[in-house]
C-alpha cells in the first residue's frame, strides 16, 4: 500500500492538479495578500511620476505564457492612465505584436485612454539587441511607424520623445531572458531605469539584479499582479484570481510531498 | 492716512522686487560646464551644473544650445528639478557648441546661466572605464593560452570525475542492448550560442560511439543552421570511425523553430519511439521540464547539461545525471582527453582562483572600512 | 581550404568583436554596427533554409511512407494556410488574427500549462528526505512554496507562532531567495562565464574545431 502510494501513477497527480486549478477558478475564494517590497517599490516609483511622464512597456512574452504577464500589464497600465502617465508599448518577440496590441487597446478602452495621446504600440522589429541599442539613440530610427503604420513623427505623444532620455521607466514583462538584455544594454549604456514583471518560473534569476539596484522593482508572476491589484484597490482582478488558483496548486503539491515523505519513512522503518 | 498707505504699498513692492531679484539671482544655475562625454564615439557632449538650493522654487531646467554665432535652440524638453546633468547626443561631430542652462521657476519665470566655453565631441580610442575589465580579460586569456600550450608538453593533467560524462558509455551500452534508439536534443540555442557549440562537441563524441555500436542516433533540431552543422559533425564522426554506411542523414532533421511546438514534437518522439537514452545538452528555457519529465516517464536513462542555471533544478529532479553549468563546457575536453583542451580547463581554474581571491580580499578590506576594490569594480561598465 | 577559411574568418571576427567592446571610436563602432547588420541579413536566409529543410524532411516521409507519414500533410496544410493568409493580407488581417487567437495561442498555452502538471509529479518524486542534503532541499522547498502564496503566511504563522520566526513565510522565502539562492546562482554563473570565455578562446584560436564538421 505504502509502496504503491510512493510510486503513485503520475496521472492521479495530474487529475488532482486539474481539480485544484479548475475549482477555485469557478468558485473564487478571496485570500489575504501581503504586498512584497519589490512590488511596492515599482508601485511607489510609478505613483510618484509627474503627470505627463512616459514609461515604456516591453511585452516580451509569447502566447504560451500570457497568463501571468497580462494581469501585470493590466494593473500597471491602469495605474499609469489614472495618474496621467503615458505608455509606449513594444515587443522583442516576433509572435507577440497581435497579442500585445489587442491587450493595450482593451485596457485603454476600459480606462478611457486615447491612442496616440495617452499610449501607443510600436510593435516588433527583428534583432533584439539592435532594437534595444537603437532606441537609445533615436526611437524613430528603429520604429519609423507604430504598429498601426502611423509615422512616429505624426503621433502627438511622441512629439517630445526622442530616445530613452525622455522615458522614465522601462517595464519588461518577460517570460524569457530579455530582462538581462534590457539591463545590460539600456540600463548600463543609456541609464534607463528598468523594472520587471516575470513569470514565476524565472523569478529566481531576477533577485541578483534587484539586489544590485539594476532593477528598481519586480513583480513575481501572479503574486506580483495580485499585489499590484491590492495596491490599486482592485477587487477580484485577474492576478488575484490566478493567485488563488496557484495557491491551491501549491498547497496540493506541499501536501503530496509531505504525505510522500511520511509514507517513505514508515516504509523504511518497516523494512529496517 | 492716504500718504501712509501709499508709502507702505511702495515699501511692499520694493521688498517684493528685491526678494524676487534675489531669488532669481540664486536660482540661476551655477558652475555650468560642457565637456566632451568621455569614453564615447564622439557623438555626445555632457552638460553639468550644481544642484539648486531647495528654497529657490525651481520646477525644472531647459538646455539651450548655440553653434558659433548662431541662434539659441532648445534641446531635450523640460528636465526635472533634481537634474544636474544632461547628455546632448544630437550633435554633429567636429562642430563646436556652447550651452546655457535655463532654470524655470514654479511661476514660469526663467533664469539663464552663463554661457559655457565652446566644446566639440571627439571619439576615444580606448574606453578608460573598462581598463580593469581589459586587464582581467588579458590575464585570463593569457592563463588559458599558457596552459593550453603547456599541455602540449605531454604532462598529465588531473580532471576530477564528472559522473554525468562517465555515464555516457553506460547509456549508449544500454540503448544498444535494448535495441532502441538514442535521442539527442541540443536545446534552443543557435550556432552563435557557445552552449550549443559545446553540445555539438559532445554530440560528436556520442556519435563516434553510436557509429561503433550501430545504434540509431536521432537528433531533432530547432534551428536550421544548427541542423546543417550537426549533420556535418555527426557525419564526420561516422567517417572517422570508418562507418560511413551507418550514417543516416534523415535521423537528423529540422522539427520547428517554435519553443513549445519543439517541446511537443520531442515529447511525441519520446512517447512513440521510446529511446533508451536521452541527452538534453545545450541552452534550455521553460520547455526543459516538459522534455525531461516525459523522458523520465518512459524510463529512459537521461543525461542533461545546461548553462541555463535556472533550468538546473528541473533537470536535477527529472534526469539521472546533470552537467551543471561549466561542466557542459568541460565535456569536450573530458570525453576527448585531448591535452590542449584539458589545458584550457586548468586555465579556467586559475581564473576561478583569481576571482575567489578578489572576493575574499574585497570582503576583508570592506570589513576594515577600505573599499577601493568595491569602488573599482563598481566603476567597470 | 574547407577548414582554413572558416577558421581564419572566425579568428578575425572574434578578435574584432572583442576590440569593439573596448574601443568606443566611431570607426570601430561603425564596424561593430556593420557586423551586427550582417548578422541581421543572414537571419532571413536561415529562415529560407528552415522552410526548405522542413519541406525536404516531410516530403521524404511521405514518399517513403514512414510511420505516421500522414501527419506530414498537416505540416504542409498549416504552413500553406498561414503563408497564404499572412503574406498578402498582413498580420492585422482578421482571418490571420482569428487563426492566431484560436490556434496558435491555445496550443502554445496548453504546452506551457503542462508545466503545472509536470512540476507537481517531478516534485512528488524528487522531494524525498533520503539523505541529509535531500532533507535540506525538501525543507527549503517547503518554505519557498509556502512563502509564494498568501495563504502560506497564515499557515506559517499558525504553526510557527511559538517560535521567534513567526513573522510570515514570505519573509523566510525572501531571505532564502536573496541570500542562499543568489549565492549559489552567482557561483554557477561565475563558473559558466569562465567556461564560456575559455570555450570562446578555444574557438577563436581554432583549437576547438569539432563544430566545423569534416573536410580539409
Amino acid at each position: 500500500m505504502l509502496e504503491r502510494f510512493m510510486n503513485m501513477d503520475r496521472r492521479i497527480i495530474f487529475i488532482l492538479i486539474a481539480l485544484v486549478v479548475i475549482i477555485p477558478t469557478l468558485i473564487p475564494i478571496r485570500l489575504p495578500i501581503t504586498v512584497s517590497e519589490p512590488t511596492q517599490k515599482l508601485y511607489d516609483y510609478i505613483d510618484t511620476l509627474p503627470s505627463g511622464s512616459t514609461i515604456m512597456i516591453a511585452f516580451d512574452y509569447g502566447p504560451s505564457s500570457l497568463a501571468e504577464p497580462e494581469p501585470m500589464a493590466k494593473a500597471v497600465m491602469q495605474h499609469c492612465f489614472s495618474k496621467g502617465v503615458k505608455v509606449i508599448g513594444m515587443t522583442l518577440y516576433a509572435n507577440t505584436p497581435t497579442l500585445a496590441h489587442k491587450l493595450m487597446r482593451r485596457i485603454a478602452a476600459e480606462n478611457k485612454a486615447v491612442y496616440g495621446e495617452d499610449y501607443i504600440f510600436l510593435g516588433y522589429r527583428p534583432g533584439a539587441l539592435q532594437v534595444i541599442l537603437g532606441m537609445g539613440t533615436n526611437i524613430a530610427n528603429v520604429f519609423e511607424t507604430d504598429y498601426e503604420k502611423t509615422p512616429i513623427t505624426e503621433i502627438p505623444m511622441m512629439q517630445n520623445i526622442t530616445n530613452y532620455d525622455q522615458i522614465a521607466l522601462l517595464l519588461d514583462l518577460a517570460a524569457g531572458s530579455t530582462t538581462g538584455a534590457w539591463i545590460v544594454y539600456a540600463n548600463t549604456r543609456y541609464g534607463l531605469k528598468i523594472a520587471a514583471g516575470v513569470t514565476a518560473v524565472i523569478i529566481a534569476q531576477m533577485y541578483p539584479y534587484l539586489q544590485t539596484g539594476q532593477l528598481i522593482g519586480l513583480m513575481p508572476g501572479y503574486l506580483g499582479a495580485a499585489e499590484y491589484e491590492k495596491l490599486l484597490n482592485v477587487a477580484g482582478g485577474d492576478g488575484t484570481v490566478g493567485l488563488n488558483t496557484a495557491s491551491y496548486a501549491h498547497l496540493l503539491i506541499i501536501g503530496l510531498v509531505l504525505l510522500g515523505n511520511i509514507a517513505f519513512f514508515v516504509h523504511r522503518r518497516k523494512e529496517a | 492716512m492716504i500718504k501712509t498707505t501709499q508709502w507702505v504699498a511702495i515699501c511692499l513692492v520694493l521688498c517684493l522686487s528685491v526678494s524676487t531679484a534675489f531669488s532669481q539671482e540664486s536660482a540661476a544655475p551655477s558652475n555650468v560646464t560642457a565637456v566632451d562625454t568621455p569614453n564615447d564615439d564622439g557623438s555626445s557632449i555632457t552638460i553639468k551644473w550644481d544642484a539648486a538650493a531647495e528654497d529657490t522654487g525651481i520646477s525644472g531646467y531647459q538646455i539651450l544650445r548655440r553653434i558659433a554665432d548662431g541662434d539659441l535652440e532648445e534641446i531635450g524638453g523640460l528636465l526635472p528639478a533634481e537634474t544636474t546633468n544632461y547628455v546632448d547626443s544630437s550633435i554633429q561631430q567636429g562642430t563646436a557648441y556652447t550651452y546655457i542652462v535655463r532654470a524655470v521657476t514654479e511661476a514660469e519665470a526663467t533664469v539663464d546661466s552663463e554661457q559655457t566655453a565652446p566644446v566639440k565631441g571627439t571619439g576615444e580610442w580606448f574606453h578608460t572605464g573598462k581598463t580593469p575589465l581589459f586587464v582581467a580579460m588579458l590575464l585570463f586569456s593569457a592563463a588559458i593560452v599558457w596552459n593550453i600550450y603547456n599541455a602540449r608538453s605531454g604532462k598529465e593533467i588531473f580532471v576530477r570525475r564528472i559522473p554525468g560524462l562517465e555515464a555516457v558509455d553506460e547509456a549508449l551500452g544500454r540503448a544498444t542492448e535494448m535495441g532502441r534508439s538514442i535521442l539527442y536534443v541540443l536545446g534552443l540555442g543557435g550556432v552563435d550560442n557557445v552552449a550549443t557549440i559545446a553540445s555539438m562537441t559532445i554530440l560528436g563524441q556520442v556519435a563516434r560511439r553510436t557509429a561503433d555500436y550501430e545504434t540509431p542516433l536521432r537528433v531533432p533540431c530547432n534551428e536550421p543552421v544548427v541542423l546543417n552543422v550537426v549533420r556535418e559533425v555527426v557525419k564526420t564522426s561516422y567517417l572517422d570511425e570508418g562507418r560511413p554506411d551507418a550514417y543516416n542523414e534523415e535521423n537528423i532533421f529540422f522539427l520547428t523553430g517554435d519553443q513549445f511546438a519543439y517541446a511537443a514534437g520531442v515529447d511525441g518522439m519520446m512517447i512513440r519511439e521510446k529511446p533508451a537514452a536521452i541527452f538534453l545538452q545545450g541552452t534550455f528555457a521553460a520547455e526543459s521540464l516538459l522534455m525531461a519529465e516525459t523522458g523520465n516517464s518512459i524510463g529512459a536513462i537521461q543525461i542533461a547539461g545546461t548553462d541555463s542555471e535556472h533550468q538546473l533544478p528541473f533537470f536535477i529532479a527529472a534526469c539521472d545525471y546533470t552537467l551543471i553549468g561549466e561542466e557542459l563546457y568541460a565535456a569536450s575536453a573530458y570525453l576527448s582527453r585531448e591535452p590542449m583542451l584539458l589545458g584550457s580547463l586548468k586555465g579556467q581554474d586559475w581564473g576561478k582562483i583569481l576571482i575567489f581571491l578578489t572576493i575574499v580580499l574585497g570582503v576583508v578590506l570592506e570589513l576594515f572600512g577600505v573599499n577601493w576594490i568595491t569602488t573599482l569594480l563598481q566603476r567597470v561598465s | 581550404m574547407k577548414r582554413q577559411v572558416p577558421l581564419a574568418l572566425c579568428f578575425l571576427f572574434g578578435i574584432v568583436m572583442i576590440l569593439t567592446q573596448f574601443v568606443p571610436h566611431k570607426y570601430v563602432q561603425a564596424l561593430y554596427k556593420e557586423f551586427i547588420d550582417w548578422g541581421l541579413i543572414i537571419s532571413p536566409f536561415a529562415l529560407v533554409l528552415a522552410v526548405i529543410t522542413l519541406i525536404q524532411t516531410h516530403t521524404t516521409r511521405v514518399r517513403r511512407r514512414t510511420e505516421h507519414w500522414q501527419y506530414s500533410f498537416l505540416v504542409f496544410a498549416g504552413m500553406i494556410i498561414m503563408v497564404c493568409v499572412g503574406v498578402p493580407f498582413g498580420e492585422q488581417d482578421s482571418v490571420f488574427v482569428w487563426l492566431y487567437d484560436n490556434v496558435q495561442v491555445p496550443m502554445d498555452a496548453t504546452m506551457f500549462s503542462l508545466l503545472a502538471f509536470f512540476i507537481a509529479s517531478a516534485a512528488f518524486r524528487a522531494f524525498r528526505a533520503r539523505s541529509f542534503e535531500a532533507t535540506l532541499l525538501l525543507v527549503t522547498a517547503m518554505i519557498v512554496m509556502l512563502g509564494n502564496i498568501p495563504i502560506g503566511d497564515l499557515v506559517w504563522n499558525k504553526v510557527m507562532s511559538w517560535t521567534p520566526w513567526a513573522d510570515g513565510a514570505s519573509g523566510a522565502r525572501q531571505w532564502i531567495l536573496d541570500v542562499l539562492n543568489s549565492a549559489a546562482r552567482r557561483g554557477i554563473i561565475l563558473g559558466v562565464s569562465l567556461g564560456v570565455i575559455s570555450q570562446s578562446i578555444r574557438i577563436i584560436l581554432g583549437i576547438e574545431r569539432s563544430y566545423l564538421g569534416g573536410g580539409d
